[in-house]
C-alpha cells in the first residue's frame, strides 16, 4: 500500500518551460565595444532553446531524456538544477536535486584524489563530517585505493571518472540530474554504475538521465522523452520513445544524404 | 526550487582553502612567498621613500613601521577585491555545470587574502618588537576593528564587481590601475601629515584612506578617530554592503549564460 502510495508521488513536474538566448550580432564583452553600441543600435537573435516544454516524473522513476545534439537537452537540465532560470513556466520539484550535470565539478588536477574527493564532495552538498564517514566507501567504489594520494593530473580519464562518479552517487540525494555521465569508463564499470542506478530505483529515488544511447535508456528507463528542436517530440515508455529516436535519425540521415545526392547531381558531368 | 544546499559555510572554507593549497602549489618556496612578497616590497618602498625622499628623516623613526602597516593593508584590499572580483569567471565551472549559491564562490576567493593578511600581522608584529614599540590594547583592537571592516568593504566590492566581470572583463585591468590611484590616492607610503590641512579632510572622505591612516594611528600613536567620524565610516560600509547585495541579487540570475 505505502509502496503504490509512493509511486504516484511526483517528483519533478514541469509545465511549458520555455528558455530563450539572445544571441547578439557582435558580443559585447569590452567596455569600447559596449561605449560603441550605445549609439548603435543593438541588434540581437532570440533562440529558443526550448520551448513549452512539460512533462512529470514520478517519485522512483527513471527517467531518460534522448535528443540528437542542440535539442536542448542540456538547457532542460540545467534549468532543473538551477544553473539556468527559465523565460516563462512552472516548475515543481520535492526533494533534493544531486545537482551534477558532469561528473567531477571543481576537481582540481593540482590536488590528489582525497583532496578531490572532499572538495568535489562539499561541491555537491555534504559535509565534512559525511565525508569522513563515507570516504573508505567512496574510496572502494571507485577502485582506486593505491592512487589515492596521488595528483589527479597523473589520472586516466578513466579513473578520474570512476572517482568522480562514486563521489556523485555517495552524495545521496532524491533527485539525480546526469548529462552524458557514462560516456567514458570500461565497459565494466558502466554496468557497475548501472547496477548502482538500479539499486536507487529501489531506494525509491529518482534518476533523470540525458544521453543519446538509446540501449542504456532501453534497458535501464521505465520511461523517455525525445526532445528535438527545443520541443518535446514525445513521451513514453522508454521503448516506444528510443525506437521513434532511431526512426527520426534514420530518416534524418536518409533526408541528408537525398540532400547531398541532389547537390552532387548537376555537377557530376558524366 | 531546488536551491537547498544545506552546508554553505563548510562549501566557502573548503573553496577558501583549496585556493590556499592550490596558490603556491609548484613553487619551491611554498608558504614562504606569504611572508617573503610583502616584505621584498616593504624592502624596496622604504628604500626608497626613506632613503631617497627621506620621509623617515622628518623626525618620524616610525616611519618603517607605518609603511609596513598600511602596505599589507593595502594589498591585503588589492589581493582580496581581485580574486573577488574575477571569482565566478576562475571557478566557471561551479557556475555553469553545477548550482551551488553564487556567492558562496565570491566569499569562498576573498578569503585567501585573509588567511594571507592573518600571517602577515606576524611579520608585524616582528617589526614593532624590533623597533620597541608596544601598541596598547585600545590601539591593537582598534586596529583589529578598522582590519575587518577593511575586508567587509573588500567583500562588498567583489560583490558588487564580480557579475560585471563576467560581462566585461576590461574590468581586471581597469581595476588594476585604479588600485594604484587608490595606493597613492591614501596614506600609504606617506603619512597624512605631509598633506596641506585642507586636503587632509578630504583624502579622509575616502572610505579606505580612513582605514588605512586611522589604522596606522592607532596602532603605532594611539591616536583615534572622533566617534562620530567612525559612526559616519560605518554608515558608508553599511551602505555599501547593502548596495552590493541588491546589484549581486539582481545580475547574478543570468551569470551562467554569460561566461
Amino acid at each position: 500500500m505505502n509502496k503504490t502510495e509512493k509511486n504516484t508521488e511526483i517528483a519533478i513536474s514541469v509545465k511549458k518551460i520555455s528558455k530563450k538566448f539572445l544571441i547578439p550580432h557582435e558580443k559585447i564583452n569590452s567596455i569600447k565595444i559596449a561605449f560603441i553600441n550605445l549609439f548603435h543600435k543593438k541588434t540581437f537573435e532570440s533562440f529558443y532553446a526550448l520551448k513549452d516544454v512539460s512533462f512529470e516524473v514520478k517519485k522512483g522513476e527513471f527517467f531518460g531524456i534522448l535528443g540528437r545534439n542542440g535539442s536542448g537537452k542540456s538547457t532542460l537540465l540545467k534549468i532543473l538544477a538551477g544553473v539556468y532560470t527559465a523565460n516563462g513556466g512552472e516548475m515543481k520539484i520535492s526533494g533534493l536535486v544531486s545537482p551534477f550535470l558532469e561528473l567531477g565539478i571543481g576537481f582540481n588536477p593540482e590536488l590528489s584524489g582525497r583532496d578531490n574527493i572532499y572538495l568535489n564532495a562539499t561541491v555537491l552538498g555534504l559535509t565534512k563530517r559525511e565525508i569522513d564517514e563515507k570516504f573508505d566507501s567512496i574510496v572502494d567504489f571507485s577502485e582506486l585505493e593505491r592512487f589515492i594520494d596521488q595528483k589527479i593530473k597523473n589520472y586516466s580519464s578513466g579513473m578520474m571518472v570512476r572517482l568522480a562518479f562514486s563521489v556523485s552517487i555517495h552524495a545521496n540525494r532524491e533527485i539525480l540530474l546526469m548529462d552524458e555521465v557514462l560516456a567514458v569508463g570500461d565497459s565494466n564499470f558502466q554496468s557497475k554504475c548501472l547496477r548502482e542506478f538500479a539499486r536507487y530505483k529501489e531506494m525509491g529515488k529518482t534518476v533523470i538521465l540525458v544521453t543519446h544511447d538509446i540501449g542504456t535508456v532501453q534497458r535501464y528507463c521505465d520511461r523517455a522523452m525525445l526532445l528535438r528542436a527545443g520541443e518535446v517530440a514525445m513521451i513514453g515508455s522508454a521503448e516506444e520513445v528510443g525506437n521513434e529516436y532511431i526512426y527520426q535519425n534514420m530518416s534524418d540521415e536518409e533526408k541528408r544524404i537525398e540532400d547531398e545526392r541532389r547537390k552532387v547531381k548537376p555537377s557530376q558531368v558524366i | 526550487m531546488t536551491k537547498e544546499h544545506e552546508n554553505y559555510r563548510e562549501l566557502v572554507w573548503r573553496l577558501a582553502k583549496t585556493d590556499f593549497k592550490l596558490r603556491y602549489h609548484a613553487s619551491v618556496l611554498g608558504y614562504v612567498w606569504v611572508i617573503l612578497k610583502p616584505l621584498l616590497m616593504f624592502t624596496i618602498m622604504n628604500f626608497v621613500f626613506s632613503s631617497i625622499f627621506n620621509m623617515g628623516g622628518s623626525g618620524n623613526p616610525y616611519y618603517p613601521l607605518e609603511l609596513l602597516t598600511a602596505l599589507l593593508l593595502f594589498q591585503f584590499f588589492a589581493e582580496a577585491t581581485m580574486t573577488g572580483m574575477m571569482s565566478l569567471v576562475s571557478k566557471a565551472q561551479l557556475v555553469t555545470k553545477i548550482y551551488v549559491p553564487r556567492w558562496t564562490i565570491v566569499l569562498g576567493s576573498t578569503m585567501n587574502a585573509l588567511f594571507i593578511y592573518g600571517m602577515n600581522l606576524i611579520v608585524l608584529a616582528g617589526f614593532f618588537v624590533y623597533y620597541h614599540k608596544l601598541p596598547s590594547f585600545a590601539g591593537i583592537s582598534m586596529f583589529v576593528i578598522y582590519s575587518i571592516i577593511l575586508y567587509v568593504l573588500a567583500v562588498a566590492f567583489s560583490f558588487l564587481s564580480a557579475p560585471f566581470y563576467v560581462r566585461f572583463r576590461d574590468l581586471g585591468n581597469t581595476w588594476e590601475v585604479l588600485l594604484q590611484l587608490l595606493m597613492y590616492s591614501a596614506p600609504v607610503v606617506y603619512p597624512l601629515s605631509l598633506m596641506p590641512l585642507k586636503i587632509q579632510g578630504l583624502i579622509l572622505m575616502n572610505p579606505f584612506a580612513f582605514l588605512i591612516h586611522f589604522a596606522k594611528q592607532a596602532l603605532i600613536y594611539n591616536h583615534y578617530a572622533t566617534f562620530g567620524h567612525f559612526i559616519l565610516l560605518l554608515l558608508g560600509i553599511v551602505f555599501a554592503v547593502f548596495l552590493a547585495f541588491l546589484v549581486f541579487r539582481k545580475y547574478e540570475k543570468t551569470v551562467a549564460e554569460l561566461i
